[in-house]
């Protein structure tokens, strides 16, 4: 396949950004369906892009304006890039390399450091205060997310995606052999993108937009779209790590679709946690769990 | 190992505002909280941004008028404010309203605070990061508003009451989508009182939090329910019982723990309450005469009047000098007592729990909005319009 074309319309880039607000709006409408609501129409995150982007976008005093203006860019490259290793509806992926199953996570952690710094470098109280809280969340969720991952690429014994996957597909679900690893791996992903009950950094009636408060216009909308993309990729590392693989394309998408389902369920069940309940969730039991998951594979590996 | 002096300093304070636009409030205050991190350490208030005069609109309207002026106080509680109004004027007038309209008052009264409570329950929620909780209650309060929309044709300003009586009466198929509405809402209300006990995560943010004693409750004068969830049983349908609250006797709702789950759990418990208090007024609903005959002029006097709003107890005094419009109309709702606690609550609180705290009073701020001005020894001085409208900019800025 002609290499730009991968890059720019399928899997990555174009497509990717369709599925991304697919997604969103799949989410969107289950959430307000649950909640009793009517809920968006399917075009409707697609017009909400449209529009910011055609907006003025209003940069605040006191700021640093390369940075506020090149952060959302950063954000979304960030997360386009790391789609690079990951195997997007089922096809193989546009670049495999060793390791890249660290750069794929690092990657989509560079979205959440943008996140915080375009609250950070503002002189707005409830941005700053809302970039404060990002990075409290980056340091809670990120071990026990990466531990997560990490199991099926100890059970496999490669870092890299492809080999991973691969081996997931002609084994047991991981789901099933490493459960504990499954639910800290979905749990971390909502902690990644915000998702409530994990939605203290952008609290509307505490912070209101939390680090995104002073952002309108273009900024707001690349950051719109990052977080979508980022989770799509995050459902797409998910259900290939922990749902047996990719050899079937369509059984693949119902798979991450089922996940995404799973997610936004989560998400209409719970009241909203505090900054410091969600460090201590993550702390007491989210790293502990993928901690003794790890041993027990180390374990089982010793003895296999 | 050193220990590095910069680790043992105070970390940076900074002042978040809330209000007097702000997500958290739906109406206009402005709170000024000084943060120590997450932490806060101190908390002011300044009120008056939705001042509407209406204390000084009703002298220059007649006492028929001010029904209609007064039930447009609130948003939410329309029923008490013109039922306290018309319970102070028939103090005054020496008449006392007959026993079916003083029935169909309070029914209209319950249903007005169950489906204020309802209100509060999803506001409430919607602070915790609740918003399922929130489009539930908000769904099922629907049902009251319906039920005032079949009753009187509107859903907020229903204008039942009149002078002397109520003008609307309850038909046979009125009383029947009333009880069962009543049905349905204790329902729902079972279900969120299992809800707010036992809900694990919703636990988490409500419960040991801004917990007030019986004692601070007493010192701060707070009313309604968040004197009740203190263990401070206020009740003016119990302590002065007006209208039909005479006949039947209401069961204060108490809870001694004092905290945010405590004023969720008074609040559900009071719905039970209110469907119990409509059951019996339904089953014994007297026949007769919706208005008594009102004299012409109303008679030279002054009285208070005090009824039991969803949020506590509201004042009104009522000044007479025999003319056609009164001399003076002092109200007091019950927001005004109860908002200062929550200065005191928030501080030490994190950040994230004072929309909650500030919420859990029910505040309702355009309601208690009043300009004052303390005349000084020998200043009669009295401002002029112009005056009035450069005092109110300035205030804004």
């Amino acid at each position: 396949m002609n290499a730009l074309g991968t890059l720019l319309l399928f899997p990555g880039g174009l497509a990717l950004l369709l599925v991304a607000l697919l997604a969103e709006w799949i989410s969107r409408k289950l959430l307000a369906r649950l909640q009793n609501r009517v809920g968006p129409r399917w075009f409707q995150p697609l017009a909400d892009t449209v529009k910011l982007l055609a907006k003025e976008e209003v940069i605040p005093e006191g700021v640093h304006r390369i940075l506020f203006e090149f952060l959302p860019v950063l954000s979304l490259a960030a997360v386009l890039t790391a789609a690079l290793a990951v195997p997007l509806f089922g096809v193989v992926p546009a670049t495999s390399y060793a390791g890249d199953l660290i750069v794929t996570v690092y990657l989509l952690s560079l979205l959440t450091l943008c996140t915080s710094l375009a609250g950070l470098i503002t002189d707005d109280h409830y941005a700053a205060l809302g970039g404060l809280r990002v990075l409290s969340q980056l340091f809670s969720y990120e071990a026990p997310f990466l531990l997560a991952l990490l199991g099926p690429a100890v059970a496999a014994e490669s870092w890299q995606i492809t080999r991973i996957t691969a081996h997931a597909g002609s084994n047991v679900w991981m789901l099933f052999t490493q459960p504990v690893g499954f639910v800290v791996a979905v749990i971390g992903l909502m902690g990644k993108l915000e998702l409530s009950p994990f939605d203290a950094p952008e609290a509307h009636t505490e912070i209101v937009a939390g680090s995104l408060t002073e952002y309108s216009g273009r900024g707001l909308a690349l950051f719109r779209l990052s977080r979508n993309v980022a989770l799509v990729v995050g459902l797409t590392l998910v259900a290939a790590l922990y749902l047996g693989g990719v050899s079937d394309p369509l059984a693949f998408a119902v798979k991450t679709l089922a996940l995404l389902l799973v997610i936004t369920t989560v998400q209409a069940l719970f009241a909203r946690l505090r900054i410091d309940q969600t460090i201590g969730l993550w702390w007491h039991y989210g790293v502990l769990l993928a901690l003794g998951q790890w041993f027990l594979i180390l374990i089982g590996k010793g003895a296999a | 190992m050193t220990t590095h002096p910069d680790s043992a300093a105070t970390p940076k304070r900074f002042t978040i505002p809330i209000g007097p636009q702000h997500p958290a409030l739906k109406e206009p205050g402005f709170f000024e909280f000084t943060v120590e991190g997450e932490t806060v350490i101190g908390a002011t208030l300044r009120l008056g941004y939705a001042h509407r005069g209406i204390e000084k609109a009703v002298v220059s309207r007649t006492w028929v008028q001010n029904l209609y002026l007064l039930e447009r106080v609130c948003g939410i509680c329309s029923h008490i404010h013109s039922l306290a109004y018309c319970l102070g004027v028939e103090k005054l007038a020496g008449v006392t309203p007959p026993p079916r309209a003083q029935a169909i008052r309070v029914l209209i009264a319950e249903l007005e605070r169950m489906h204020s409570h309802l209100l509060w329950l999803g506001v409430a929620a919607h602070d915790a990061g609740f918003e399922t909780l929130f489009m539930y209650s908000w769904r099922d309060r629907e049902t009251i508003l319906d039920l005032f929309e079949q009753i009187s044709g509107n859903r907020v300003n229903h204008s039942i009451n009149t002078l002397g009586g109520v003008k609307f009466d309850l038909t046979a198929e009125q009383i029947v989508s009333v009880l069962k509405a009543v049905e349905l809402m204790e329902e729902r209300a079972r279900y969120y009182l299992d809800l707010v006990r036992n809900d694990p995560m919703l636990g988490q943010r409500i419960r040991g939090i801004g917990t007030m004693s019986a004692a601070e409750a007493h010192r701060m004068g707070v009313v309604g329910p968040t004197a009740r969830a203190s263990g401070v049983g206020r009740d003016l349908r119990v302590e002065a019982p007006y209208a039909a609250y005479t006949a039947i006797p209401v069961v204060v709702m108490l809870e001694t723990d004092g905290d945010l789950q405590a004023r969720f759990i008074v609040r559900i418990r009071e719905m039970f309450e209110s469907c119990r208090i409509i059951r019996v007024l339904l089953d014994h609903l007297p026949e007769g005469d919706l208005q008594a005959r009102m004299p012409r002029r109303i008679p030279e006097g002054e009285t208070i009047a005090r009824v039991e709003a969803p949020r506590g107890e509201l004042f009104y005094f009522i000044k007479s000098n025999g003319a056609d419009m009164p001399e003076r109309i002092k109200l007091r709702t019950p927001t005004l007592c109860n908002l200062g606690s929550v200065l005191a609550l928030c501080i030490g609180r994190q950040l994230a729990d004072i929309p909650m705290l500030l919420i859990g009073t029910d505040p309702c701020f355009s309601c208690n909005d009043r300009a004052v001005v303390i005349h000084q020894a020998g200043n009669r001085e009295k401002w002029t319009w112009e005056q009035f409208r450069r005092y109110g900019n300035e205030a804004l800025r």
